[in-house]
């Protein structure tokens, strides 16, 4: 039995969004879609499960084992769910019934979906939690309480309840740290190990090669890269393939620890909390002009909490944040955000706010626009609603928005985590470019280790300073 | 904009347009009585809707009607707008004692029916359409209150208004690029059901003779005087009704559905 779309092509009315392209999945060996958002990835997922949103037109031919699905009427479509295909969503938090214990939703799937007895399901249930590696204690937590990865594992639970050997996992590690991310993988692999056909949907190059199997790069609806994953991964033909392999921050270019000059940054003893509960403690740490700091460290942290310390915005739990020199002036510490719309006005145009900001500060429109060229945009997206222009170009906006006051410090908090790897990858270059240009230190904060190492030469490990009882 | 809230649009732009030129154009003086006509079917004489029970002129009395109720509203409304929005972002921004005393004070209005307050300021000062106008902003102002509120609360605390403050960005900034824009969008249609209620408001005090005082052709009075000869002259009640339901159809399509709000 394997998965085989042919021929495939959707369409939204005259435009082609996706194909035409051939994919075929064997048993026992993953197939991975790899491409930046926006490239169709997505909809191959939906076209296979039935859900393609009203609009889109798709033709080609579906062929799972002996059934060809692109044909079937819906009932007949929506009885395969979960008992012969299943889809792992991104962002399973979100997927999973928030309301609903965990062990409470899988053992639905068992009863309701496999037809076993509430009995039966609910052993099952429990068997399948404790078989993902989920602590027994954890098995009746709400959704809401989990982590990401064992939320992830709660949803692979029910999805594959009634028996579904099919998996199409559409970008299962969005938003995870590295370590869940690890978690998820091996979870899809054991997938594969034990016979299942696997899609797997990511943007992310290391989900591909942790996944082993064989790769898809797909860039604007086309496959522009097909092989298997070593050769792909190592040696790519195509330039899109090229770049989004250098884009893995394993692949980029190693720098030299910079702490910058005389101290104008300096925590020490600091400890955060969050909600009356310490989260780190004993940091001591020093960042000179024109320095890099990286801090690194998995969600839930305070990896955020603690940019909003240095910047002043809320007070050290204990300890202590002290700025010296240039750091000392107004003005002089400036953050940029993980969700670069949301750190925009969103009813006015870009120009707007601008405008407020230049009149504000007496800064003249050359400056400005001399920044935003030099950051490689043109002045004229300020026309545009920050909800029209891409989160790559939005965070290169932002950047050239700190820039004209003229910083010491910038604040990065997670800047590139909502990018795909291309655009991460431009965006960290411009940052590091451009503060050596202005002399301004950068403190970046990030779940990626990897990322922050490559980056910054050294990191700070927030995971070294976590208060006991704040790890899990 | 939706094919609904435009025939809305429409509507209240035909209302509004028949009370500014309309009793010009009918040429009978709303208040004039004729005793030798009354309760003439439409079309006599060049009464268009024809008489009331005291030979007066229907249409000129209808749409001297429209004049009241639409005006009133307006006023109302829009005071009760500038009113509520201005302390609910007030109240967002300063918080504390300030926001406290504010939310008290917008439950307290919240907790008396909403007619109530009205029918309390007409019977201590009676026919005058100022009391009338008090009454009601003082009850619609809430509404205005919470949304700007709740919604100021959310903008304060997203990352671009942290951002606006660390650039040093003034309050007129915040309020002007921030909160206003996302505010004006779900204003119009607070704004609408507000009116509804007005309107409705409004005739129900004319109908049980509280507030303005005949001879005013206003709805509600024109109502409560016809109701005794409707087996007569059905279409001469007929008349203050329809156009009571035309305009508070049109402003709640001009609202549109209430999950809107929710938005």
């Amino acid at each position: 039995m394997s998965l085989e779309v042919s021929d495939f092509t959707v369409a939204a009315g005259t435009t082609r969004l996706l194909g035409p392209l051939d994919v075929t999945v064997e048993p026992g060996e993953p197939l991975c879609i790899l491409g930046e958002t926006g490239a169709g990835k997505s909809l191959l997922a939906q076209a296979i499960m039935g859900t393609l949103p009203a609009g889109l037109s798709a033709s080609g031919r579906i062929v799972l084992g002996r059934t060809r699905l692109d044909d079937l009427p819906v009932k007949k479509r929506e009885a395969l769910w979960g008992r012969r295909i299943a889809i792992l969503p991104q962002e399973p938090w979100r997927a999973l019934d928030p309301l609903m214990r965990g062990n409470e939703q899988v053992a639905e799937s068992h009863a309701i979906v496999a037809g076993r007895s509430w009995e039966d399901a609910h052993c099952r249930a429990e068997a399948d939690l404790t078989g993902l590696g989920l602590p027994v204690a954890s098995h009746d937590a709400y959704p809401g309480v989990l982590s990401g990865g064992m939320a992830q594992r709660v949803a692979f639970a029910a999805a594959t309840a009634a028996g579904a050997t099919t998996l199409l996992a559409d970008e299962p590690t969005k938003g995870l740290d590295d370590a869940r991310r690890d978690d998820v993988v091996r979870l899809l692999r054991d997938v594969a190990r034990q016979g299942g056909i696997l899609l797997c949907i990511t943007h992310d190059v290391a989900v591909a090669r942790a996944l082993g199997g064989r790769v898809k790069i797909l860039r604007h609806g086309d496959v522009v890269e097909s092989g298997s994953s070593e050769t792909v991964l190592t040696a790519p033909q195509s330039a899109y393939g090229k770049a989004l392999v250098e884009a893995d921050p394993v692949n980029w270019p190693a720098v030299e620890g910079m702490s910058g000059e005389s101290p104008i940054l300096v925590a020490e003893d600091l400890a955060i909390a969050r909600g009356g509960r310490t989260l780190v403690e004993g940091i001591d740490l020093s960042l000179g002009s024109g320095g890099r700091l990286a801090i690194a460290g998995p969600s839930g942290l305070g990896k955020s909490t603690l940019l909003d310390t240095f910047a002043g915005l809320i007070p050290p739990a204990s300890g202590r944040v002290e700025r010296h020199g240039s750091a000392r002036r107004p003005l002089a510490l400036q953050k940029l955000y993980q969700d670069p719309p949301s750190a925009f006005a969103s009813r006015v145009s870009l120009k707007a706010g601008f405008d407020d900001l230049l009149r504000r500060h007496r800064i003249s429109r050359e400056t400005i626009d001399g920044l935003i060229e030099r950051l490689g945009l043109s002045p004229a997206l300020l026309e545009r609603r920050p909800t029209a222009v891409s989160g790559g170009e939005l965070q290169r906006l932002a950047l050239a928005r700190v820039l004209a006051l003229n910083p010491s410090i910038i604040l990065a908090d997670e800047p590139t985590s909502r990018l795909d790897p291309v655009t991460q990858r431009s965006v960290m270059e411009v940052i590091g470019e451009i503060h050596r240009e202005a002399d301004t230190a950068v403190v970046l904060v990030t779940h990626n280790l990897t990322l922050a190492k490559r980056w910054a030469g050294t990191v700070v490990d927030l995971q070294g300073f976590a208060k006991q009882e704040a790890t899990h | 904009m939706t094919p609904m809230r435009i025939l809305g649009l429409l509507g209240l732009f035909t209302l509004a347009l028949l009370a500014v030129i309309g009793p010009d154009l009918i040429g009978f003086d709303p208040a004039r009585q004729d005793l030798r006509a009354i309760l003439v079917s439409p079309g006599t004489d060049g009464h268009l809707l024809g008489t009331d029970h005291l030979g007066r002129d229907l249409a000129a009395r209808l749409l001297e009607g429209a004049r009241i109720t639409l005006a009133l509203t307006a006023f109302a409304v829009a005071s009760a707008a500038i009113i509520g929005v201005a302390l609910g972002i007030l109240a967002a921004w300063a918080g504390g004692l300030i926001d406290g005393g504010l939310v008290t004070l917008s439950n307290g209005v919240l907790a008396l029916p909403g007619l109530l307050l009205v029918l309390l300021m007409a019977a201590i000062v009676p026919d005058s359409w100022w009391t009338l106008y008090a009454g009601l902003a003082l009850t619609l102002w809430v509404e205005f209150f919470r949304l700007a509120r709740t919604r100021s609360q959310v903008i304060l605390r997203s990352p671009a208004v942290e951002a606006a403050r660390m650039m040093g960005l003034t309050r007129s900034h915040i309020v002007r690029r921030h909160i206003w824009p996302d505010l004006a969008s779900q204003i119009l249609s607070l704004a609408a059901f507000g009116a509804a209620t007005a309107v409705t408001a409004l005739a129900t005090l004319g109908f049980i003779s509280i507030g303005l005082r005949p001879p005013t052709p206003e709805w509600g009075i024109m109502m409560s005087e016809l109701l005794p000869s409707w087996r007569i002259a059905p279409w001469a009640i007929g008349a203050p009704i329809i156009a009571l339901a035309i305009t508070v159809l049109s402003l709640r399509l001009v609202a549109g559905p209430e999950t809107e709000l929710e938005a």
